[in-house]
């Protein structure tokens, strides 16, 4: 297993360096919007600019280091009829999505690091110094369950392309609520109580917000642990389903195409 | 038997829809399914290290057959053995111990050289190092592909990257193998190499191969025995030969004369062409001894040939003439 991951991380990684350019667009293209809605908040409440400043950039960072394209791909390897070398070879296909995932979130990581670090020389709300060793490991936790709940959110829906043809139509509708839901438009603290509630038990928030909350400190206690048993449930739910869809999925196969 | 099929059937159900505006709105209220055989009680054995051809029209369902053997497809009822293994339950080991090349697809990984591809297929495989060398190195020097490996899969030509398919296909040295199209739009002096390379592959390896194909001449080259089908049902199995003698119970015979005399040839067979002093007859199986001996003795003959139909023409009229073949 160790050997197949570290022969598809490296093709993965030569493939990824094809693509050089695309790779920084769409890296620094997925920028704009945290940064845009940062403004927004500096500008309807500037007493909070250093916690917007803070938490918008603790956005970008977690926002790359979770985002899932699998389901896109899935649905064009289903579609054009190439997911069928991946069924017949014998190693399951979603290796080849996880290899893909570590490969540009190392490349995500490294990059993004040294420039939080450069920008915090200039920046004093981007300093670190106030957390604890304690909140570091919860956040890197928090983050690493955040990237697997969305991984795998994304590739149940792309395994629905087994049945549906324009599957990222129905994704799209999810990612729209998600926005708002999962902290990306607004830092959860600023939500109605209703929308707040709601998002506790929806899994939108732990594939986002939720290591950001425990970075910048608005979640405390007991609500850590509860937010790291719901991600949990969630993180087992989807595992549950791909292992489903994937099984029903392929005596759903039509394997399209001569 | 390394491919045993019984009673195979597959049905898809397939939404219709109905073109134009006011069709297409129509089916957003009420959705039209249709359910569609393309397989229909399909029935025969391959024995291990035999090389078969699957033939039938577009849509006949070659490429359903071969993805149900395979595993990709769930068969609607009946039962698929290879090598022992039921495909659709995708057992690593069977995978092991198969490979398909499609002539429309690729498993090459598309922004990258060959080379990775085969990389990736060793490690996925579980390819010991000197094995794969091994067949590596024997499938470069067949395949001539020294100088694609190290080029991006995509500015490969087509011929070049079907080569390289082939030997993505083979590094696991597979104990079947399914063929879907190998030759597809590649040209006549790409097909007869791939062709050969095949061939030999079958005859060194003893590797079973299923093939399927429009082009007659991969037929003929490669395989005695021939699978027909259309419309989902199997219409022929056997020797190429047979079918040739039970579908055109002619030969052609062609003569070279000094000078065509002006005498009806209904006496010696059906005229096809009289031109130059060479005259061609379609003559009965049975008669041609009689009738070319006849000619010898009759007329100045020059040249003599007797020859069978064209592939093409016997393997069109199989397509027509479904209940006659079987």
């Amino acid at each position: 297993m160790f050997r197949k991951y570290s022969v598809l991380l490296r093709m993965k990684y030569v493939e990824m360096f094809a693509y050089r350019l695309a790779t920084i667009v769409w890296m620094t293209g997925a920028m704009v919007q945290p940064l845009i809605t940062m403004m927004v908040w500096m500008n309807i409440d500037p007493d909070q600019e250093n916690a917007f400043i803070f938490y918008f950039a603790a956005l970008i960072f977690v926002e790359r280091m979770t985002s899932a394209w699998d389901v896109w791909e899935l649905e064009r390897e289903i579609r054009e009829g190439t997911f069928s070398y991946q069924i017949v070879r014998p190693f399951h296909p979603i290796h080849w999505a996880i290899a893909e995932n570590i490969v540009y979130k190392a490349l995500f990581l490294v990059i993004l690091i040294p420039a939080w670090g450069l920008l915090a020389v200039f920046i004093p709300a981007l300093r670190l110094d106030q957390i604890g060793a304690a909140q570091w490991l919860l956040f890197f936790c928090a983050l690493l369950l955040a990237a697997v709940i969305r991984f795998l959110f994304s590739y149940t829906f792309g395994l629905l392309g087994f049945w549906v043809t324009k599957v990222t139509a129905l994704y799209g509708m999810f990612e729209a609520v998600s926005l708002f839901l999962s902290g990306r438009i607004a830092p959860m603290s600023l939500l109605p109580p209703f929308l707040k509630t709601i998002s506790f038990y929806l899994p939108f928030r732990y594939m986002v917000g939720f290591p950001i909350e425990i970075l910048t400190g608005s979640v405390q206690g007991m609500d850590i642990v509860y937010g790291f048993g719901l991600a949990a449930v969630w993180c087992m739910f989807f595992m549950l389903a791909v292992l489903l869809l994937w099984k029903a999925g392929l005596r759903k196969n039509q394997a399209v195409g001569g | 038997m390394s491919i045993q099929v019984e009673h195979l059937y597959k049905q898809f159900r397939v939404h219709v829809r109905q073109a134009g505006w006011t069709g297409a709105v129509r089916s957003l209220f009420k959705r039209e399914i249709r359910t569609v055989e393309a397989v229909r009680d399909i029935s025969f054995t391959i024995p291990s290290g035999e090389i078969v051809a699957f033939l039938g029209p577009n849509g006949a369902g070659k490429t359903t057959t071969i993805k149900m053997l395979a595993g990709l497809l769930y068969p609607s009822s009946g039962s698929i053995q290879v090598a022992g293994y039921v495909p659709f339950e995708q057992k690593a080991e069977f995978k092991k111990i198969m490979s398909l090349v499609m002539g429309q697809k690729s498993q090459l990984i598309w922004d990258i050289p060959p080379m990775e591809t085969f990389l990736v297929n060793k490690a996925i495989y579980e390819i010991e190092d000197r094995a794969f060398r091994q067949t590596l190195d024997e499938l470069v020097e067949l395949l001539e592909l020294e100088e694609l490996l190290t080029k991006p899969t995509r500015s490969l030509s087509l011929g070049q990257r079907m080569k390289c398919e082939l030997a993505a296909a083979l590094l696991h040295r597979p104990k079947v193998l399914f063929l879907d199209e190998p030759t597809i739009g590649l040209d006549v002096h790409t097909q007869e190499k791939v062709r050969r390379f095949i061939g030999q592959y079958n005859r060194e390896h003893r590797t079973t191969v299923l093939l399927t194909s429009h082009y007659m001449g991969d037929v003929t080259a490669l395989c005695d025995r021939v699978l027909i089908i259309n419309h989902g049902k199997l219409l022929y199995d056997g020797e190429l030969d047979m079918l040739t003698e039970k579908l055109t119970p002619y030969k052609l015979l062609e003569v070279q004369l000094s000078s065509i005399p002006d005498i009806s040839w209904d006496a010696y067979g059906e005229l096809v062409d009289a031109k130059e002093g060479k005259v061609t007859l379609r003559v009965p199986r049975e008669r041609i001894h009689e009738v070319s001996s006849r000619f010898l003795q009759l007329f100045d003959v020059r040249d003599l040939n007797i020859e069978d139909p064209p592939m093409e023409e016997v393997i069109t009229l199989a397509f027509q003439e479904d209940a006659h073949v079987s």
